[in-house]
């Protein structure tokens, strides 16, 4: 089964326009959407979910036309979106039962199975009697993952799945999402970069809308190999070394700015080669084109 | 110590916003209460001005017993806090003592609850200065008049509720208790109110009042309008007794409160926590596999979702607090309304389930609120829980989200109707009426009240779903219910406009919902068609995902226009076209249809036109011969027959106008005078024809009209307007329907304000007395004196018609049933046609044949009337004159009104007022149909055996000779204990009666349609006249009068024509009270100070009694003054009999000529209490102390 995006348009009613032409295509495995915060994931992915009006394009899935036939999308979708929240006088056990319920899972005992599968799986058993109310902001996180496993989707969509998680549940996330990855279309927005390193075989970087890069991570990263290099500055020479360099990144290193630089061959010789980084990939894509926009 | 603790508590205080915020709903409430009718809380009548004293004290300690759940609030926690924030520890280990510590604490507090309190007296201040008030129904401002009430009944009420909740909460050191403990209080308090009522001695109902309201309104029960005007509370009486008890028990409960209070910090509980498991380590999460689980779809899951949603909503709501609030303050709204509802429902003593439910229709405005608030609440609750990009990607179908909220609010709803009906219930218990008709309840409250709020429910969730935004809908919602009111007031009072328009009407055992039912469902589909169509809008347009922008809704909504949602659409576009379409060709096609501005226009515009005719000397009707055809199962009659008209005046008529009758569906198919004429004038708006005679109608000479009514009843019409009188089973009209002659003052606009508003000038109640025009006209009127009359009247099968005069035939003829009716003797101008299917009850008292037609299954009371009729009779026959026909007989009608009336030889009862009562204890209660039975009886005499003018102190021959022959009939057949007890009763309904005279009270013989005097007061006087002068002398006199006027033409007698008879048997020395009885309002205020006996041997026993006596006259506002008393006034002595009662050992009348008076009275058995007037002939305001138990000297 394959997601298929073609041509995707989408313009608010503020004007913004938050998918710009966008084509995709998404194959079974972990799919990772990278971008800066406001850059189109949640819109795309809010789209894909059945959740929001395309103004042009399509979206398949598998036979499914997925602005057409939410129904039959929503039966094998699994959702979590990037910020939600919950009953808050209600349990976890009854909140995941009534949306098994929803789901169209009749059998009560197989509902009940899963819900506490479920519970165990996101570490929530010991706490399945609490009031979600008064989750903490990383059980909450996890009630959201446990709710989009729910009836083994065939897409999962996860916007910004990880924020908020400690490192410890972060891993046992990131592991549950590649093992079910395995046979099912998984979407993982995110602007963590490592996110998609350690996870994906296949990625799209969005900004502004609009597709800036799609294939695979490993790939992404050979494309710039050799070409990243790196320079501690002062800070006043920083304007400088913008209106010179490519720069796709700069960071504070103890109070000094570190630039990197994307350009073949040497800049000069006070830079040095460092190894590429999907992090690199993400800001050639991210700052590197915006620059070459300004520049023509 | 203290004073520290107090100041902190104070500044402490200070700074919580709840006290605020509790005043504010305070000051909210009572300012609403006096501005505006939202809330409605006490509140003036009449004459009373709307800032009297009284009036403001009533609301003052009204408002002060809702104050208690405050108390509870602010009480409960001056202690508990330390417990709720663990300061408690800190806090008992320093030195402070236990007194100072919880006096510190009680005393802050209550200062600030009684700051909060005085928001009550504050905003009825501002109330009273308010720019909208209306100054000519308000006092000039009176400070005393607002804080009185405050000190005397608030600041105790405080005192004792606060020491009660601070010392709970000091002891129980739980906050639910906080929580629940004031509402608990008020409720036990509203239901001790049934008890306190139902308590013989109203001196101990109100001393026990822990709220003083009962003492507040004994001591108040019978002050008049000038009094309520006047007086400021006092404190005085049981209302000071009852503050000092009260009082006393909070400190007493303060008390309590020091000696029990622990210092420690901790308790032992009873109750050991569990012990929480740690399964912590048991569960890895990396080894559990998911399992599978099989994913459905399809009509009977989508059912199945449905149906969880439902009541997963269901539940959610119940669990908020705020609708839990809403619903205890609406229980709660309504048992304070059952304490009144005596007042309420008028004469009804009884909670049937009629108006039981009409108490349940309070909460109706519980409902509207709790439907537009939760379906707001639910239509948003995943978005507000941000909740809804989950609960929206689930695959389930569009409309299940709706609906499921829909139908779990209507869950709520039907779980609301059904614990009003425990309710209502309970309201019945609490008057220990039990005859609980759960049928009535359900089959009301589950199609009226369920329809309306489906309605509103559906309406305001279409509302939600459109505007997009909770609290706009809300302002929408509320905007729409503005608009409908407003509506009605624009003059679009048309049920097709009003939203949610068409009632069940009134229920009737006999007639069940009768007719109203076809309009109810008409409209119900109407309104429900118009629902189902905006819902269906609204799923189309329902928020689902992330767009909220209109087109993006619409462009998802398009989707989910399916075959069968547009079919539901287009089907309920074309159920409400074609409803509607047939509501407005029933209402306004087939029937005409005007609003009430037209209406009183038209009244307006009657007697403007006509008014000069009033007097135009007419011929009267002499003969009536009529055929009167009633076809039930229409609502239909045709009446076809001529009257014979006479001229009796001394100059020849050359005019007759006629007046049709202006009943809806009535029309006049023709009408023809046996002689030349032609119509001079045609006023074709009021029904009122001016024929010329070519030849004038000579005195002495009649004439024959002959005519022909259809009364035809086509479709229906809204419900209150629709016709009550001829129905399907218990047709029950008069001859109202028929031809009139002359103008009837009886089309003009009668309410005093309406007058006003129209400018028409205002107007008497009656003609004066020695009116000669009045003194002309009976009280049927002035088209006839007496009548000769010949009815035949037809019905369906099935029912039995009647009407007065003897049954001459009797027959069949196809599906119908024919009756010919005569009279062999003349009788009034009144008569009356009834249909209905009865069952009858024979029986005969002498040769009077006695009849009884009653609805099958309203046995109860039928030996009650039998016997009644034959008493009655009985006595009437043997000391007034003979009985003037050969029958008697009573019908049932249903209880679209609640009356009994007297034709000639016919009785029509309300199936309201005595076949279903029940009298629960026939030694103490009583029996109120065999009484109401007397009372028509007494009719045949009174009012059809001697007719009295159409003058002012009518009622005084009619209803009070009435009211005094039924009273005889009762004191020979039941003892002197329950007269003594219905004389109380009409003592009490008299006083109350003419504290909310509107206009003016009048002396009896002077009463103009006054029922608290003509029938209450009446009952008093009369009794004590026969008392006074002997009952032989007093039906001496009503014999005599009987006599001279007896089957008489006008003119007629007046009430002075029979206090003429009455001042011939009254001797001398007795002559006074008839000025006092009847030319006056006279009362008296008699009382025992002091009672002791002596005993002189074991039968001798001298009794030393010090009684005062006063007597007053009131004007026709209720200003007294004194007047020198020169009285014989009883006294009497109470013993024991052998059954162990009272029973009066002595009993004499004494002269009294002045205040204080002294006696001593030798009995020969020990007596136990005495007094004056003991048996309360007099009209005292103060009855119960006028006697007093005795004291062994």
């Amino acid at each position: 089964m394959q997601l298929i995006i073609q041509n995707l348009n989408k313009t608010y009613s503020n004007g913004v326009q938050a998918l710009k032409d966008v084509t995709l295509t998404i194959n079974q495995g972990m799919f990772g959407l990278l971008g800066p915060n406001g850059a189109g994931k949640s819109s795309l992915m809010r789209t894909i979910a059945t959740l929001q009006e395309a103004d042009s394009g399509s979206i398949q899935i598998g036979d499914l036309d997925v602005l057409v036939q939410k129904e039959e999308v929503r039966k094998i979708l699994g959702y979590l979106p990037q910020e939600f929240g919950v009953y808050p006088k209600i349990d976890a056990v009854t909140l995941l039962d009534h949306l098994a319920v929803l789901k169209g899972i009749r059998n009560k005992s197989e509902r009940k199975g899963l819900v506490e599968a479920l519970l165990h799986k996101t570490n929530l058993w010991q706490a399945r009697n609490k009031n979600l109310g008064g989750y903490s902001g990383g059980m909450k996180q996890r009630f959201g993952i446990a709710q989009a496993l729910i009836a083994n989707p065939k897409l999962i969509i996860v916007d910004e799945p990880t924020a908020g998680l400690d490192p410890a549940e972060r891993n046992r996330f990131l592991n549950l999402l590649s093992e079910i990855g395995e046979n099912t279309i998984v979407i993982l927005s995110t602007h963590i970069v490592e996110d998609v390193k350690e996870l994906c075989t296949d990625m799209a970087i969005i900004n502004k809308g609009e597709v800036l890069y799609k294939g695979s991570p490993i790939d992404a990263i050979a494309a710039v190999e050799g070409k990243v290099w790196k320079k501690r500055i002062a800070k006043t020479e920083l304007e400088e070394y913008r209106k010179s360099f490519n720069i796709i990144s700069e960071r504070l290193i103890a109070g000094r700015p570190e630039i990197t630089v994307l350009q073949e061959g040497q800049p000069d010789n006070t830079f040095e080669q460092t190894q590429a980084d999907l992090e690199d990939v993400y800001f050639t894509h991210i700052f590197g084109n915006s620059k070459k926009e300004e520049v023509a | 110590m203290f004073k520290d603790i107090f100041l902190f508590e104070l500044k402490y205080r200070r700074a919580r916003a709840a006290n605020y915020i509790y005043f504010g709903i305070m000051f909210l409430l009572c300012i609403l209460a006096v501005t505006t009718d939202v809330v409605q809380i006490g509140g003036a009548v009449g004459q009373v001005k709307e800032n009297a004293p009284i009036v403001i004290g009533q609301m003052v300690v009204i408002m002060g017993v809702f104050m208690s759940l405050i108390s509870s609030a602010i009480m409960g926690v001056a202690v508990l806090r330390d417990f709720e924030h663990n300061t408690e520890a800190i806090l008992f280990s320093t030195p402070i003592k236990k007194f100072s510590y919880l006096m510190g604490r009680f005393w802050g507090s209550f200062v600030v609850l009684l700051l909060v309190a005085s928001s009550i007296p504050i905003a009825f201040m501002i109330g009273d200065i308010w720019p909208t008030r209306e100054a000519d129904r308000l006092l000039p401002f009176n400070l005393i008049t607002y804080w009185t009430p405050f000190f005397i009944f608030i600041v105790p009420n405080m005192f004792f509720t606060g020491a009660i909740f601070f010392a709970s909460g000091a002891l129980s050191r739980k906050s639910i208790v906080i929580y629940t403990q004031g509402i608990l209080l008020l409720v036990l308090y509203l239901a001790s109110q049934s008890m306190l009522r139902d308590l013989e001695q109203k001196e101990i109902a109100a001393m026990l009042d822990p709220f003083g309201v009962r003492a507040f309104s004994f001591y108040t029960q019978y002050w008049t309008p000038g009094e309520r005007n006047t007086l400021q509370i006092p404190l005085d009486g049981y209302i000071i007794y009852n503050r000092l008890i009260w009082m006393g028990v909070g400190v007493l409960v303060l008390i309590a409160t020091h000696f029990f209070f622990s210092f420690n910090v901790v308790r032992n509980s009873i109750f050991k926590s569990k012990a929480v498991k740690d399964e912590r380590l048991l569960i890895k999460p990396e080894e559990t596999k998911i399992p599978g689980a099989q994913q459905h779809s399809g009509l009977s899951t989508s059912f199945g979702q449905l149906l969880k949603l439902t009541r997963f909503y269901f539940k959610m709501v119940f669990k908020e607090v705020p609708f839990l609030a809403i619903v205890i303050a609406g229980m709660l709204l309504m048992f304070l309304n059952a304490m009144n509802m005596n007042e309420l429902y008028g004469t009804s003593s009884y909670p049937t389930t009629y108006s039981v439910l009409g108490l349940l229709s309070g909460f109706n405005l519980f409902f509207v609120i709790i439907a537009v608030l939760y379906s707001g609440e639910l239509v948003w609750k995943e978005r507000a829980v941000n909740l809804n990009l989950i609960i929206d990607a689930m695959p389930m179908p569009d409309f299940i989200n709706l609906i499921s909220k829909f139908l779990g609010l209507l869950l709520v709803y039907l779980v609301l109707l059904f614990g009003l009906i425990v309710c209502g219930v309970v309201i019945q218990a609490m008057y220990g009426y039990y005859k609980f008709e759960i049928g009535v309840y359900f089959s009301s409250l589950y199609s009226e009240t369920l329809a309306f709020l489906v309605l509103y429910t559906l309406l305001s969730m279409f509302i939600q779903v459109m505007v997009n935004n909770k609290f706009l809908g809300f302002a929408v919602a509320i905007a729409f219910f503005i608009l409908v009111g407003f509506l009605g007031q624009m003059g679009l009072e048309h049920p097709l406009f009003q939203f949610g328009s068409g009632s069940l009407g009134t229920y009737s055992d006999m007639n069940v919902y009768g007719h109203f039912v076809t309009p109810f469902t008409w409209l119900q589909i109407y309104w429900a068609a118009f629902v189902v169509f905006i819902f269906a809008i609204a799923v189309i347009f329902s928020v689902r995902g992330s767009e909220s922008v209109m087109n993006m809704r619409w462009k998802a909504g398009k989707l989910r226009l399916s075959r069968q949602l547009i079919l539901l659409i287009a089907g309920s576009v074309l159920l409400f076209g074609s409803t509607g379409f047939y509501i407005f060709y029933n209402t306004n096609v087939l029937n005409d249809y005007t609003n009430s501005e037209q209406r009183k226009d038209l009244q307006v515009d009657f007697e403007k036109t006509l008014k000069k005719y009033e007097f135009l000397p007419q011929p009267k009707i002499t003969a009536v011969d009529l055929k009167v055809d009633i076809y039930p199962s229409k609502r239909d009659f045709v009446a076809e027959g001529y009257f014979i008209l006479k001229n009796k005046t001394e100059n020849p008529i050359s005019e007759i106008h006629i007046q049709e009758d202006m009943t809806p569906g009535n029309t006049t198919e023709y009408l023809k005078f046996d002689r030349k004429n032609g119509v001079k004038e045609k006023f074709d708006k009021f029904k009122y024809t001016i024929y010329s005679l070519e030849q004038p109608l000579q005195p002495g000479d009649s004439l024959r009209m002959d005519f022909k009514t259809n009364f035809t009843t086509q479709g229906f019409v809204e419900t209150g307007r629709s016709n009550t009188q001829v129905i399907y089973n218990g047709t029950f009209f008069n001859n109202q329907y028929f031809p009139s002659l002359g103008y009837n003052n009886g089309g003009e606009m009668s309410d005093d304000n309406d007058r006003k508003e129209k400018k028409l000038p205002e107007r008497e109640r009656m003609m004066e007395r020695d009116d000669p025009r009045g003194q002309n006209m009976s009280l049927f009127g002035d088209d006839s004196d007496h009548i000769d009359f010949n009815i035949q009247v037809s019905t369906d099968k099935g029912q039995i018609a009647i009407a007065p005069g003897y049954l001459v035939k009797q027959w069949e003829e196809g599906d119908r049933v024919y009756y010919n009716y005569t009279m062999d003797a003349p009788m009034c101008n009144f008569y009356s046609m009834i249909s209905a299917n009865y069952a009858v009850k024979k029986d005969k008292y002498h040769d009077i044949n006695l009849e009884i037609y009653f609805h099958p299954g309203h046995e109860y009371n039928l030996d009650h009337m039998m016997e009644g009729m034959k008493d009655a009779l009985s006595y009437y026959e043997e000391n007034f004159s003979p009985y003037q026909y050969k029958q008697v007989r009573i019908m049932e009608f249903p209880r679209y009104a609640s009356f009994a009336q007297s034709f000639a030889n016919t009785i029509p009862f309300s199936e309201g007022i005595g076949f279903i009562a029940k009298i629960d204890d026939p030694d103490k209660d009583i029996d109120f149909t065999y009484y109401v039975t007397a009372h028509e009886v007494a009719h045949q005499w009174w009012g059809h055996q001697v007719m009295e003018a159409g003058v002012k102190g009518n009622a005084m021959l009619s209803e009070s000779m009435s009211q005094y022959s039924a009273l005889m009939v009762i004191k020979h057949k039941f003892t002197p204990e329950i007269v003594e007890r219905y004389l109380k009763y009409e003592l009490d309904r008299y006083l109350s009666g003419r504290a909310g005279e509107r206009k003016k009270e009048q002396p009896l013989e002077f009463v103009e349609g006054q029922g608290y005097i003509h029938y209450q007061k009446a009952s008093l006087i009369f009794f004590a006249l026969q008392d006074y002068i002997g009952e032989d002398s007093v039906n001496a006199a009503f014999r005599r009068f009987n006599k001279e006027w007896r089957f008489k033409d006008a003119p007629y007698p007046t009430s002075a024509d029979l206090l003429k008879e009455i001042r011939k048997v009254t001797p001398d020395s007795m002559q006074y009270i008839i000025h006092d009885m009847f030319e006056t309002i006279t009362l008296f205020e008699n009382k025992t100070d002091s009672a002791t006996y002596h005993e002189i041997s074991e039968n001798e026993f001298e009794v030393s009694l010090n009684v005062s006596a006063e007597k007053v006259r009131a004007d026709s506002t209720g200003i007294e003054t004194n007047i020198p008393i020169n009285d014989w006034i009883d006294i009497g002595v109470y013993g024991k009999n052998v059954a162990g009662k009272d029973s009066l050992i002595y009993l004499k009348k004494h002269k009294i000529t002045k205040k204080e008076n002294a006696f001593k009275i030798m009995v020969t058995s020990k007596p136990r209490k005495a007094g004056i007037d003991p048996l309360h002939k007099l009209i005292d305001r103060h009855s119960s102390d006028n006697t007093k138990g005795l004291v062994k000297k």
